[in-house]
């Protein structure tokens, strides 16, 4: 029996691509609300164009519906405005702004002065690093602060969805295992719901509930989180590690 | 001593109308990467529409408050129609668009005012301060006090308003913008307008000078440009001290170099923006860029 | 003139002929009976097959016009002549190595200048005077070639600008060489006796002779390796570097030629104009022959001509309506021309073409 708690995010028979270039064959998913949910698999799988296709950076075909309100054909801007906030790859960070203004940036669609200054101590709180960095330009962040100030900023929004595109990428293993440790608290302290792509499965297994193993466009596979990780022929076939 | 001080004084009352011009292309160059040729054409038909107003009998600063108006939607206008069909195309394509648009501009002026030279009221008094033989006019006063109050307002939008902030965010990362929810189109616009209006401040401020006509500002654009250049395409302060310093070069070289004289000062920007291109292409103030493929 | 606008037309074929290996790559491009399919086959075909004949007879038309036109048409002819020979240099610049320049009515302006002080002062033969106007010309190409090959874009767009913008003020400064704004007035060539022919006639036909050598010059440049690397450069620069072409090189030797064929182009207006002075040649000259050749077509052979033919006739038709039409014309058809077709007429000529021949083969 499904409630609407569970059919928060529904991606209905998804395709999309650049161009002449088919990159998804018709993915189907829900996450529920509170949910983490990992989006799994080899490079060129199509784990990005999926969170694009889900925040209008690319084109697509199906459904994508975020408590009930179609996202597709819906421009970035507009998905953002609708509480999704995305971390891209490279984490879109703007380099030349102080610390401080990305972090008001994320908060850009927002009028609730207060509770953005609120906000921005509570990002504070999980980033104690940031703080000490206001007014120092983003530019000058080390990797691993920028993918908090990237985090940080995505919090801002707070967002009904939060989408993270490979957080770990370029990370020290210590410096993702608190990263992670930091999307786990967000997520139960404040019920945001997550979609987190990863190549490191076993750190996004470590805080999914459910989990998709995605190939070449198609999801293979799908199960809860656990069940996942300890199928061993899995970890092996897709996962590319041992358990 | 005294004369030499004059002269520098009426160098920095040319170099704050370059600088207004400048801050224009600086303003459209830092939101798009395009270097907008008829950012000076532009100015003058707004200097035209302020002369409209004035010729059916409003005093001088309503109808610079109602140009100011007219030009922000114009250029927000032209954003929309004009450039935003070849937006991301090659660099050449824009450079051509704005070249067209600088040709149509300037007809249309001719068109509709026709090629005759009018006069253009001064608001500001005449007459001058005088301090240790030097007499600074009370218009050149009131240039760099109009080009100050610019500069100061610009700051003010960029770095204390939500607004600015989502216009710096849009020049420093498009795609990031969009992200957290800024609408990229719209802001481009709002750029485009905002450098239209500040042109159009320095259209007013330059007609007094010269003469009301079509091709009134393509001497001046070749200035801005020079300011530009100099102090860097992405800087608006940059922009400024470079008007001040071409204006000042100017005025110095055709009153102390006999070759240049009065009549081959155009020469100097030319010669700035050479120089500058090749010893130091981000030129003063700007930020080396890194060349998209 | 119709010699030339075949030359181009065949040498448009042939750039579409060699973009085609290209497209047949693209999947599902073949069975549409676009370019890359046998219908593009047959096309060229018989373009080769009608060329010569089409050549020919719109030689005969040129050479037979300017004893059927009034004097005036003719001067005019002649003008249009003159433009597309700087055209063709513009065009080399811009349409094919992907370079701008907002001032090449100053290599027009130097041509100009340089036959004028040569027929003014020495008395020089004036059929001297192209080949030493041309060279000034190029030499001063060569001598901006080298810090413009350092300037991208937009920023050369300034300073050919500010080059353009400065040549008026200098033309008029060194008054005792130049004759200041006055100018020099200088006697036409006259027809030989022999030809029978009137003074615009002989005119016409010096320029025509120019223009033919002139666009098979440019023909000749485009297919050989040079025109390769201008193409290699203009599509990718970065990739025609990796792939060994010197890019100083090319894209200084592309500013040289592109102002030796304005050079040219200047000498021939002061022999048929038979006076020069710095107003002849204004910034918007540059400005018009940017337009011109983005109307007629960048990168086509046969761009020049009719940009030559839209800068001579658009505004002598629309004056009439208002001093300030032509400039709105050329205006809001540049803008046009880069929205809806970056090739310019000489490409929209080629599409009606290519669809007539395809239509004319169904039946």
């Amino acid at each position: 029996m499904s409630t609407p708690d569970d059919d928060f995010l529904v991606v209905e028979d998804l395709h999309a691509g650049y161009g002449g270039a088919r990159v998804l064959h018709g993915v189907s998913l829900t996450v529920g609300r509170g949910e983490v949910c990992a989006i799994l698999g080899p490079n060129g799988a199509g784990k990005t164009t999926l969170l694009r296709a889900l925040c209008g950076m690319v084109k697509g075909r199906g459904a994508v519906r975020l408590g009930g309100t179609g996202l597709l054909g819906r421009p970035p801007d507009a998905v953002a405005r609708l509480g999704v906030a995305h971390v891209p790859e490279g984490r879109g960070t703007f380099l030349p702004l102080t610390v401080e203004e990305n972090l008001r940036l994320g908060a850009f669609t927002r009028r609730d002065r207060a509770a953005v200054q609120a906000d921005l101590e509570r990002v504070h709180g999980y980033f104690p690093v940031l703080r000490k960095r206001l007014k120092q330009q983003a530019g000058s962040l080390s990797g691993g602060e920028q993918q908090m100030l990237a985090l940080g900023r995505a919090l801002m929004l707070r967002p009904r969805l939060l989408l993270l595109d490979e957080p770990s990428l370029g990370l020290a293993p210590m410096v993702t295992r608190e990263l992670f440790g930091i999307v786990r608290s967000i997520n139960e302290e404040e019920r945001t719901t997550v979609v987190v792509v990863e190549q490191n499965a076993h750190l996004a297994l470590g805080i999914a509930r459910q989990a998709h193993v995605l190939e070449t466009g198609r999801i293979v596979l799908s199960g809860p989180a656990e069940r996942i990780r300890a199928d061993e022929q899995v970890a092996r076939s897709y996962l590319g590690y041992r358990v | 001593m005294a004369g030499f001080a004059q002269q520098v004084v009426e160098g920095m009352g040319a170099g704050a109308i370059y600088a207004g011009l400048a801050l224009a292309l600086v303003l459209i160059h830092r939101f798009t990467g395009i270097v907008n040729f008829a950012q000076g054409e532009l100015a003058m038909f707004s200097t035209y529409v302020a002369w409209q107003f004035m010729d059916a009998g409003l005093p001088f600063w309503a109808a610079l408050a109602i140009t100011l108006t007219v030009s922000f939607t114009g250029g927000m206008l032209i954003e929309r129609v004009v450039i935003r069909p070849v937006e991301g195309a090659p660099e050449l394509t824009m450079v051509i668009v704005t070249v067209g648009l600088f040709i149509f501009v300037n007809a249309a002026a001719g068109w509709i005012w026709s090629f005759l030279i009018k006069d253009f009221p001064n608001p500001f008094p005449d007459g001058a301060l005088r301090a240790g033989g030097v007499a600074v006019g009370y218009p050149t006063l009131g240039i760099l006090a109009v080009v100050g109050l610019v500069m100061g307002l610009l700051y003010l939008l960029f770095r204390h308003t939500g607004i600015g902030l989502g216009m710096r965010a849009v020049a420093a990362d498009p795609d990031s913008a969009r992200l957290v929810g800024i609408r990229v189109g719209r802001t481009l616009a709002l750029g485009w307008g905002l450098a239209a209006t500040v042109g159009a401040v320095s259209g007013v401020l330059v007609a007094p000078l010269l003469f009301l006509e079509p091709n009134m500002m393509g001497g001046v654009l070749i200035y801005a440009f020079a300011a530009a250049t100099l102090g860097g395409f992405d800087s608006p302060a940059g922009a400024v001290v470079g008007g001040l310093v071409v204006g000042v070069a100017e005025t110095l070289a055709g009153a102390y170099v006999d070759v240049v004289g009065s009549d081959l000062k155009i020469g100097v920007p030319l010669v700035i923006i050479l120089v500058v291109l090749l010893l130091r292409p981000q030129g003063l103030f700007g930020r080396a860029t890194v060349e998209r493929a | 003139m119709s010699e030339t606008a075949n030359t181009a037309n065949t040498a448009s074929t042939a750039n579409e002929a060699a973009a085609e290996p290209a497209e047949v790559q693209a999947p599902g491009r073949d069975a549409s009976g676009e370019p890359g399919s046998w219908g593009a086959r047959l096309r060229d075909a018989a373009v080769e097959r009608w060329r010569p004949i089409a050549l020919a007879a719109l030689l005969l038309a040129a050479c037979y016009a300017p004893f059927q036109l009034v004097p005036f048409r003719v001067f005019q002819l002649t003008m249009v002549l003159v433009y597309a020979v700087a055209l063709l240099g513009l065009n080399l610049l811009v349409g094919h190595a992907g370079q701008i320049s907002l001032g090449h009515g100053a290599f027009f302006a130097v041509g100009a200048y340089a036959a004028a002080l040569m027929l003014d002062r020495w008395d020089v033969p004036y059929l001297l005077t192209l080949p030493v106007a041309a060279a000034v010309a190029f030499v001063l190409g060569l001598g901006l070639g080298v810090p413009a090959v350092r300037l991208h874009g937009l920023y050369l767009a300034l300073v050919t600008l500010s080059i353009a913008v400065f040549l008026v003020p200098l033309l008029k400064r060194f008054e005792s060489v130049t004759g200041g704004s006055m100018g020099l007035t200088l006697t036409k060539p006259a027809p030989p006796a022999w030809t029978g022919l009137a003074e615009d006639q002989w005119l016409y036909f010096l320029a025509l002779a120019v223009a033919v050598a002139a666009f098979l010059l440019a023909r000749n440049l485009l297919r050989s390796r040079v025109g390769r690397a201008l193409h290699a450069v203009r599509d990718n620069e970065a990739a025609a570097e990796v792939m060994g072409v010197r890019l100083p090189f090319y894209k200084t030797l592309a500013f040289a030629w592109s102002a030796m064929f304005a050079g040219a182009a200047g000498c021939v207006y002061t022999w048929v104009i038979g006076f020069v002075s710095p107003d002849s040649f204004p910034v918007t000259l540059s400005i018009t022959l940017l337009a011109g050749i983005v109307v007629g077509g960048l990168g086509s052979l046969s761009g020049p001509l009719l940009g030559g033919l839209f800068v001579m006739f658009v505004p002598s038709w629309s004056q009439d309506i208002n001093k300030a039409a032509p400039g709105v014309i050329f205006g809001l058809l540049i803008i046009a021309v880069m929205y809806v077709a970056p090739t310019g007429l000489a490409g929209l000529a080629g599409r009606a073409a290519g669809r007539i021949r395809r239509t004319l083969r169904r039946e």
